[in-house]
C-alpha cells in the first residue's frame, strides 16, 4: 500500500475557501439563478435590520423563566457561574425575576410577555430564537460582533457585505442604508465596508430633509444654477474623458448627474407625509384621533419599508434605551412601548404589500442580560434600582418573512435563562443563516485581504436549516 | 524552440500534454524576455517553483499539508520538500510515482483532492507534472530571499531611459508589446511632481517659470527644492498616520478624545528631516529604550500608543491589555514585513513560516510594557490610561512661558504653605430659628417639613426636619428646599451646612437664582454615619451648572438654596434634616488659592501631555494563548524573532530596541523590499506588489521583480533615505510620461501594470481638501499643532453612546478651518465626513492601502459641503479681483485649478457660464469640481 494512502481523504478541514478569490462574485452568486448545492435559493432579496442598542433582557421580553420566581432572592448555583465572565455584578450577585405574565400568542402559540400587545398580533408571522450566542459583553464590541462576526475594530459589517455580495437593484440610492433614533456605542463603525471598498458602507439617511449629509444645494443656488453648473462639469469632464481616456472620468460624469437627481429624489423619498392616514396610523405615528406621535423609531420602520420598496437591499435601523442596568422594571416597559406598534405595524405592512416574503425583518439586541439583579452603578457604585447586566451565554431575538417559519420557536436555555440547552444559534450562525436566506453561502462570500480569503462568519457558521420554512 | 518531448508529463494523462504546451507557451509571452538567454537549454528551468509552483501548492493544499501543525493532515506538508518526498506525495523525476499528481488528476471524488472546492486546473497540473519531472526543486519563497543586485535588463530602444529605472520599466514594456508614451507636457509633469512631493498645485507664476524652462537641469532643481519643502512631511506624512493608526480619540465605546498630535507632529517633522528609515524605525519603535532618550525620540514611541482602546465599564483590564498588544504585533508585521502576522494569533500560520509560538515571542516583545490601563477600582468601572506621558510645548515660547509662571506658582504655594489663616468671617444664610423659620420651604414631591429640637452642636434651639411622604411611584429624586429674598452672596469662598439622614446616597447642594440659573455641588452621604449631624462644606467654585439649567447661578443673587437626594429611591418615610446653612467669606487665602489655580490652568494650556512607550522593570511573563483567548494560556515562551527570516546579530537586546534593529537589518529581505514597494505604490496608484500589506504567499508576486530589487538595495545602500529614493523615481522617464493615452493603449493594460504611461488617479481625501484650499486662496501653510475642527455638520458628535467628555464639536474659527487635511481632529467613532466621503481610513487598525471609490456622495460633498461652498466663494472673490478680460480670467483659473492650459472649448464652456450666471462663484465651483481637479495626471 502506498504511504500517501495514509492520507485521510475525509478528514479534511472544511473551513477556508481557497481558491476562490480568483473568480468573479457574480460566478458564485446568482440569485435569480437556480439553487445549486452551494449557491442556496434565494428566500429573501432585502433585510430590515431593527437593532435593540444595549441588549434587551430575554427573561422580560421573549425567554418566560418561572423558574426565576422560586430562585427569586438567592444566588446561582456555583458551577454555573464558574469561569463566566460578567461586565460589572459578581458571579454571586442574586437572582431576580420578572414581574411580567407570559401568554401564547396567536395560533401557534409562541409564548412572549404581556409587554408586547401589538407583536403578540403577528406572532404568526415570526420566527422566535431563543438560543442566540455571542462572545462580547461589551456594547462597543458586542454591536462590532454582532454586525461584522468579530469583536474588535476594522471588519466589514453584514449589510455591506450584503451590498457586496448582492449589490444594489437600485442604481439611485445607496444599497445599504442606516436609520437611527440614538447613537451606536461604536459610532459609525458598526456600519463600517472595513476592507471592502467603501461603496459598501452604510449610508446614514438621517432625520430632517436633508438624509444625507451635503445633499442640499447652499440656500442661494437655484435649481437652474445647478443645472447650469452640473452641465458644465459634465462637458469639460467630457473633454477630459476625449483627452485621457480614463473610464474612471466616465463614471465621475454619472455620478455627478446621480447626485443632481438625488437631490431631488431623496428628500421625497424620506417624505412620509405623503402616506395614508391609516398607515401612519398602523406604525403608530398618529393616534386613533390623528395626534402625531412623533415617534422616531415609527418613523424609521415606515422609511424603511418605503426604502425596500425602492430596492435598497438592506436597511439598518438602531432603536436606542435598551441598556437597562438600573430600575429595570420602570424603563422596561417605556423601552418597549416605543417599538411594539412601530414593529408589528412594519410586518403588517409589507406583507399587505407583498413584500415580507422577499424581506427578512430581524429583531434583537447584541446580546442579553443576566437573570441575576445589578444594584449598584457601574459609574458611581452607588445602590440603584434593580437592573440586569450584560450577558453573551444566551439571548432572543425575532424575525419575520424572508423564508423564515412564520409561528415558529427555535432553542432553548436553561431554568434560569442563563445557558443554553437547545440548539444553540451562535451569531455566526446567525450570519450563515441570513446569508443563506438571501441565497448566499457563507462560506463563498470571501474577500481576499492581507492574504486571507475572510468571511462575515471568520471560520465558524453553519446554517440553521430548522428555521427555514 | 521545442517543448513536446519534454512536458515530463505522465502517460496516464497525456490529454493534459497539449495543455501543458499552451500554458508553457503563454508562459513565455509573459516572462519570455526572461527567459531569451534560455531557450536554447532544455525547458527544465521553465517552472519556478516560487513564481509557479507555490502559489498553486498554497492555494490548493497548505491549508491541509501546509505550516500549520494543528491543521495537518495525514502528517503530510506539502511546503517541505522533505515532508512531502518522505510519503511520496511527490517523487522527483516522477511525476507517475507521485501521489499528489494521482490525487489531483483522479475522477474518484473520495481520493480527489483537493476535497473541497475547485480542482486544479489542466494547466496547474500540467505545471506540477513538469516540475516534478525536472527534479521537484524547493526555493524559499521570493520576498524571504535577499534582494538580488539585478542586471540592467537589454532593451531595444536605449535612448529612451534616463536612469537605471527606467531599463526595467522598459524591458517588461517591450516584452509586453508595448512602448513608452511621451513625455507629459510641463505643466502636467510640475502638477504631478507638485502634488506627488508636497500634495499642494503649483501657482500659475510657478507654471510660467517652468513652462519658460523645462530643461532637465531646472526640474531638477525644483525637485531638490521641493523635497526641501516644509509641506514635504505633511504630503508623506498622512499614508504613514494610516500605517500607525493614528487617531484623536480611542475608538469603541467612550471614544473619548486624547492627545496624540506630538506623534503625529513627530512625524511629519522626521520626514521633512529625511531620517534615515532605518533610524525613524528604532525611534517609533523603541525610541525609549536608546540611551539617555530625548523627548522627541520618546515622542515617536506614540506609533504604538496610537493604538484603539477599548474603555467600555465592562471591559476587562486583561483583555484590553491583551488586544491591545495583538495589534501592536499585527501592526508591526505589516509596516515592516508585510506579513499578516495576527494570521498565527490562534495557531501557525496556514501559508506562512510563522509557527503561533513564534507569534507569541514577538508578542513577548510588546508585553514587557508597562500597564498601560488600569480600572478606576473593583466597583468603579472607568477605565484610566496610566502608561508613561512626556509633556510638549507646541513652541519654544510656550516652553519658556510656562518656566515663568511655575516660578510664580511655586512663590505662591510657598506663601500659602507659611500662612495658615482661613478667616475671612462668616455669613449665616439659613439657621431656622426665630418667627416662621421654615418659611419659603418648598418640596418636590409630597413631605411634611417641620422645626426640631434635634439640632447639631452650636446649632441652636431649631433645625428643620423633612420626612417624606410614601408615594405610589418611585420619582428617583426629593428635594426639600427654602426660599428668601435675594441675598448677594457673592462674597462667600465656601457654602456649608449641617445635614442628618437616613438616606444614604447621593445629594445635590443646589444655589438658585429666581429665574432658573441654577449651580450644584454633589456629595454623597455613602460614606456618612447615616443619622447623625454631618457638616459639609462646599467651595463655591466647585458648583457647577447642571444640565437641566438655562445657566449658571450668579451668587450675587441667590433666592433659594435646596438639597436634593437621587439615584437611590423610594424616599418614602426617609427623613432629611437640615441646619445652619452659612457661608464663609473670601479670605486672603481664598484669593490665593484662586490664583494659584488660575496659574496651573495656564501652565496646563500651554502643556499637552502624551502618550508614550515604557518598558516595566519586572515584566510579566508571556503564554502562547491557547486559540488566542487571553485567558486560556499556554506555554510560556521568550522574546524571539522570525526563524524563516534573517538570524539575528548576536549581541541585540531582547527587548523592543533588539526587535527594531533585527528589522531594519540590511540583511532582513522584507522591510527595504516593502517600503519602496509602498512608496512606489503612491507615486504610481499601483505597486510592484499589488498587496503592499501582504509580501507572504498568498500576496501578489512581483509585477518587475528586478525593479524591486534594484530599488530595495538603492534605498538601503543610500543610507534608507526615502527624499532620494523619491528623487530617483521622480527623476525617472518611467514617471515623466504622460497619462494621456489611446484607447488601444488602455485596453491593452487598463491598469497600469507596464507603466507605459503616466499615473492617472484620483486624490486622497487629505489631498482633495489640501488642493481646493490652494486653489481658492484660503489654505493655511501653518505647519503642526493640535488637532483643528474644520466645519462639519452640526450634532455629529452627539450621536456615540456614553461618550463620558466630549460630545460639542467645536468648530475651529480662523485659520483653523483651513488647514492641511492630515490636522483634522480625527474621531475614530464618528471621523470628518466629507474626509470619509473620499475614503480616508477611519484608522481603527493598521491600513497600507486605501480604496479608491467614485461615488455620488463625492459629487455632493464637493457641491454642497459649507467647507466647499466656502472655497467656491473665496476662489469666485479671487477671480473677481484680477486684472484683466473674462477669458484672461478664465484661463487663469483653470491654470489655478488644473495647471495645464485650457483648449478654446473649454474657455468656451466657462465663459457661458460666466455670462449666464453673471458671477465667478459658479465658474469657480465647476471648477472646484472637476475630475482633473481633484486628480494627477
Amino acid at each position: 500500500m502506498n504511504k500517501i494512502d495514509l492520507l485521510k481523504r475525509r478528514e479534511f478541514l472544511r473551513e477556508g475557501t481557497l481558491g476562490i478569490g480568483a473568480l468573479a462574485l457574480s460566478d458564485l452568486l446568482a440569485p435569480n439563478a437556480a439553487a445549486t448545492e452551494s449557491n442556496p435559493r434565494p428566500r429573501a432579496k432585502n433585510v430590515i435590520f431593527l437593532h435593540m442598542v444595549g441588549g434587551p433582557s430575554q427573561m422580560d421580553t421573549f425567554d418566560p423563566k418561572p423558574a426565576l420566581d422560586k430562585w427569586d432572592g438567592q444566588s446561582l448555583p456555583e458551577e454555573m457561574t464558574r469561569g463566566q465572565k460578567f461586565a460589572f455584578i459578581t458571579p454571586q450577585a442574586r437572582v431576580i425575576k420578572s414581574p411580567y405574565a407570559f401568554k401564547p400568542q396567536g395560533s401557534s402559540g409562541i409564548v412572549m410577555s404581556e409587554l408586547f400587545p401589538e407583536i403578540a398580533k403577528v406572532a404568526d408571522d415570526i420566527t422566535l430564537i431563543r438560543s442566540m450566542r455571542t462572545n462580547e459583553i461589551n456594547h462597543g464590541s458586542g454591536e462590532l460582533f454582532l454586525h461584522t462576526g468579530h469583536g474588535r475594530l476594522g471588519r466589514p459589517s453584514f449589510g455591506a457585505w450584503t451590498a457586496y455580495g448582492l449589490g444594489t437593484e437600485n442604481e439611485n440610492l445607496p444599497a445599504y442604508i442606516v436609520l437611527k433614533d440614538g447613537p451606536t456605542a461604536a459610532g459609525t463603525s458598526v456600519w463600517s465596508n472595513g476592507f471592502l471598498s467603501s461603496r459598501h458602507q452604510g449610508v446614514e439617511f438621517r432625520k430632517g430633509r436633508q438624509p444625507i449629509h451635503f445633499l442640499d444645494s447652499p440656500e442661494f443656488t437655484s435649481l437652474e444654477e445647478r443645472r447650469e453648473v452640473v452641465d458644465a462639469i459634465k462637458q469639460l469632464n467630457g473633454k477630459a474623458l476625449q483627452r485621457y481616456r480614463d473610464p474612471e472620468i466616465a463614471t465621475r460624469i454619472a455620478q455627478y448627474e446621480l447626485a443632481f437627481r438625488m437631490q431631488t429624489s431623496v428628500p421625497d423619498l424620506v417624505d412620509i407625509d405623503r402616506e395614508p392616514e391609516h398607515i401612519l396610523k398602523l406604525y403608530g405615528l398618529r393616534d386613533s384621533q390623528g395626534e402625531e406621535s412623533g415617534s422616531e423609531f415609527a418613523r424609521n420602520c415606515l422609511l424603511a419599508r418605503r426604502l425596500v420598496e425602492k430596492g435598497v437591499r438592506f436597511v439598518q435601523i438602531f432603536a436606542g434605551g435598551w441598556d437597562h442596568h438600573e430600575s429595570i422594571y420602570s424603563s422596561l416597559p417605556r423601552s418597549v412601548k416605543k417599538v411594539d406598534q412601530a414593529c408589528a405595524g412594519l410586518i403588517q405592512d409589507l406583507k399587505q404589500r407583498s413584500l415580507l416574503d422577499d424581506t427578512l425583518v430581524i429583531w434583537g439586541g447584541e446580546f442579553g442580560r443576566t437573570p441575576m439583579v445589578q444594584e449598584y452603578s457601574a459609574g458611581t457604585g452607588e445602590k440603584t434600582a434593580p437592573g440586569r447586566d450584560h450577558h453573551k451565554e444566551c439571548f432572543s431575538i425575532w424575525m419575520a418573512g424572508g423564508g423564515v417559519k412564520p409561528g415558529f420557536t427555535y432553542g432553548a436555555t436553561d431554568e434560569f435563562g442563563f445557558g443554553i440547552v437547545e440548539n444553540e444559534m451562535h451569531v455566526h450562525d446567525f450570519h450563515a443563516t441570513c446569508l443563506h436566506l438571501l441565497g448566499i453561502d457563507h462560506e463563498r462570500l470571501t474577500f481576499r485581504h492581507q492574504g486571507r480569503d475572510f468571511r462575515l462568519t471568520d471560520v465558524h457558521g453553519k446554517v440553521v436549516h430548522d428555521i427555514i420554512a | 524552440m521545442s517543448v513536446t518531448d519534454s512536458t515530463g508529463l505522465p502517460s496516464r494523462n497525456a490529454a493534459s500534454c497539449a495543455a501543458a504546451i499552451q500554458v508553457f507557451l503563454a508562459v513565455l509571452l509573459v516572462f519570455g524576455g526572461k527567459l531569451e538567454a534560455q531557450t536554447a537549454s532544455t525547458p527544465s528551468t521553465t517552472y519556478s517553483f516560487s513564481r509557479d509552483i507555490r502559489p498553486i501548492l498554497s492555494g490548493k493544499c497548505f491549508q491541509c499539508h501546509g505550516p500549520d501543525a494543528a491543521a495537518r493532515e495525514a502528517d503530510l506538508r506539502l511546503d517541505q520538500r522533505a515532508g512531502a518526498i518522505e510519503l511520496d506525495a511527490i517523487v522527483p523525476g516522477s511525476p507517475e510515482a507521485s501521489e499528489i499528481i494521482a490525487r489531483v488528476t483522479t475522477t474518484d471524488s473520495d481520493l480527489r483532492m483537493p476535497p473541497e472546492g475547485d480542482s486544479l486546473t489542466e494547466e496547474q497540473v500540467a505545471q506540477l507534472a513538469t516540475w516534478i519531472e525536472d527534479g521537484a526543486e524547493y526555493e524559499k519563497h521570493w520576498s524571504f530571499q535577499a534582494p538580488q543586485g539585478p542586471v540592467l535588463p537589454l532593451v531595444n530602444d536605449s535612448s529612451w531611459p534616463v536612469s537605471e529605472l527606467d531599463y526595467f520599466t522598459l524591458g517588461r514594456m517591450e516584452q509586453a508589446g508595448l512602448a513608452p508614451s511621451k513625455k507629459a507636457e510641463p505643466a502636467v509633469l510640475l502638477r504631478r511632481l507638485y502634488l506627488d512631493l508636497i500634495g499642494l498645485p503649483p501657482t500659475v507664476e510657478e507654471l510660467d517659470a517652468f513652462e519658460a524652462d523645462p530643461s532637465a537641469a531646472n526640474y531638477e532643481a525644483i525637485v531638490d527644492t521641493l523635497l526641501q519643502s516644509k509641506h514635504f512631511g505633511e504630503k508623506w506624512a498622512a499614508g504613514w498616520l494610516d500605517l500607525a493608526r493614528y487617531a484623536d480619540s480611542n475608538g469603541y465605546q467612550h471614544d473619548d478624545l486624547r492627545s496624540m498630535w506630538p506623534y503625529r507632529d513627530w512625524v511629519v517633522e522626521a520626514l521633512n528631516r529625511d531620517m534615515p528609515f532605518d533610524q525613524f524605525t528604532i525611534e517609533q519603535l523603541a525610541g525609549d529604550l536608546l540611551p539617555e532618550p530625548t523627548t522627541s525620540q520618546l515622542v515617536a514611541t506614540g506609533f504604538n500608543r496610537n493604538v484603539p482602546v477599548n474603555f467600555s465599564g465592562g471591559a476587562k483590564v486583561p483583555e484590553v491589555r491583551a488586544n491591545v498588544l495583538h495589534d501592536r504585533v499585527a501592526t508591526t508585521g505589516a509596516v515592516w514585513l508585510g506579513l499578516t502576522l495576527e494570521c498565527a494569533q490562534c495557531h501557525d500560520h496556514k501559508f506562512d513560516a510563522v509557527s503561533q509560538r513564534e507569534y507569541y515571542q514577538l508578542y513577548a516583545y510588546f508585553n514587557k510594557a508597562v500597564p498601560e490601563v488600569a480600572q478606576k477600582s473593583e466597583t468603579m468601572f472607568k477605565k484610566l490610561f496610566v502608561g508613561r506621558e512626556v509633556v510638549v510645548y507646541e513652541s519654544e515660547q510656550d516652553r519658556l512661558r510656562v518656566a515663568e509662571l511655575e516660578k510664580t506658582l511655586a512663590a505662591e504655594e510657598n506663601l500659602l504653605a507659611q500662612n495658615d489663616a482661613d478667616d475671612g468671617g462668616e455669613i449665616l444664610i439659613l439657621d431656622f430659628e426665630g418667627q416662621d423659620p421654615l418659611k419659603g420651604n418648598q418640596l418636590s414631591h409630597p413631605a411634611n417639613t417641620s422645626a426640631d429640637r434635634d439640632t447639631p452642636e452650636s446649632g441652636g434651639n431649631f433645625a428643620a426636619k423633612t420626612v417624606v411622604k410614601p408615594a405610589d411611584k418611585d420619582p428617583g429624586y426629593f428635594g426639600t428646599g427654602f426660599t428668601f429674598a435675594e441675598r448677594d452672596l457673592s462674597a462667600v469662598a465656601e457654602l456649608s451646612l449641617w445635614i442628618k439622614t437616613d438616606i444614604v446616597g447621593s445629594f445635590n447642594l443646589q444655589v438658585h437664582n429666581a429665574d432658573n440659573r441654577t449651580s450644584t455641588f454633589g456629595f454623597s452621604t455613602a460614606t456618612t454615619k447615616p443619622g447623625t449631624w454631618t457638616h459639609i462644606k462646599a467651595r463655591t467654585d466647585a458648583f457647577e451648572k447642571p444640565a437641566w439649567a438655562k445657566a449658571e447661578a450668579d451668587w450675587a443673587e441667590v433666592t433659594k438654596i435646596q438639597l436634593t437626594a437621587y439615584g437611590n429611591g423610594p424616599y418614602g418615610g426617609k427623613y432629611i434634616m437640615l441646619d445652619n446653612i452659612a457661608g464663609r467669606k473670601i479670605s486672603e487665602r481664598d484669593k490665593r488659592i484662586k490664583r494659584i489655580a488660575s496659574l496651573r490652568k495656564g501652565i496646563e494650556q500651554l502643556q499637552t501631555s502624551t502618550m508614550v512607550m515604557q518598558d516595566a522593570v519586572q515584566p510579566p511573563d508571556t503564554h502562547m494563548m491557547i486559540r488566542g483567548d487571553y485567558a486560556n494560556l499556554g506555554d510560556r515562551v521568550e522574546t524571539g524573532v522570525l526563524s524563516s527570516l534573517h538570524a539575528p546579530a548576536s549581541e541585540l537586546p531582547p527587548n523592543r530596541l533588539g526587535l527594531a534593529k533585527w528589522l531594519v537589518d540590511p540583511a532582513n529581505p522584507l522591510t527595504s523590499r516593502v517600503v519602496v514597494n509602498r512608496i512606489w505604490t503612491e507615486i504610481f496608484g499601483r505597486g510592484i506588489v499589488t498587496t503592499p500589506e501582504d509580501f507572504g504567499m498568498q500576496g501578489a508576486s512581483p509585477s518587475h521583480p528586478q525593479l524591486l530589487d534594484w530599488l530595495a538595495l538603492r534605498f538601503v545602500d543610500q543610507g534608507w533615505s526615502q527624499k532620494r529614493l523619491l528623487k530617483s523615481i521622480v527623476m525617472s522617464a518611467t514617471y515623466q510620461q504622460t497619462s494621456t493615452a489611446s484607447e488601444a493603449r488602455i485596453k491593452h493594460d487598463p491598469a497600469n501594470a507596464f507603466y507605459a504611461r503616466g499615473p492617472r488617479f484620483r486624490l486622497t481625501a487629505e489631498l482633495v481638501r489640501d488642493n481646493l484650499l490652494s486653489v481658492s486662496g484660503l489654505l493655511s501653510r501653518k505647519i503642526g499643532g493640535p488637532m483643528v475642527y474644520p466645519v462639519q455638520p452640526e450634532g455629529l458628535w452627539m450621536e456615540i453612546l456614553g461618550v463620558m467628555d466630549t460630545k460639542e464639536y467645536p468648530t475651529s474659527t480662523e485659520i483653523g478651518r483651513h488647514r492641511r487635511g492630515i490636522y483634522t481632529v480625527w474621531r475614530r467613532g464618528n471621523p470628518y465626513p466629507s474626509m470619509i466621503n473620499f475614503d480616508a481610513s477611519e484608522r481603527n487598525v493598521c491600513t497600507a492601502q486605501r480604496d479608491r471609490s467614485n461615488t455620488p456622495l463625492q459629487a455632493l460633498t464637493l457641491l454642497n459641503d459649507p467647507a466647499y461652498v466656502e472655497m467656491a466663494t473665496k476662489f469666485a472673490e479671487v477671480i473677481w479681483g484680477w486684472q484683466g478680460s473674462d477669458r484672461e480670467k478664465v484661463v487663469r483659473a483653470f491654470r489655478t485649478a488644473i495647471s495645464r492650459w485650457p483648449t478654446d472649448e473649454e474657455v468656451a464652456i466657462l465663459l457661458e457660464l460666466r455670462r449666464k450666471r453673471g458671477s465667478w462663484y459658479a465658474v469657480a465651483q465647476t471648477l472646484l469640481n472637476l475630475d482633473e481637479t481633484i486628480t494627477k495626471s
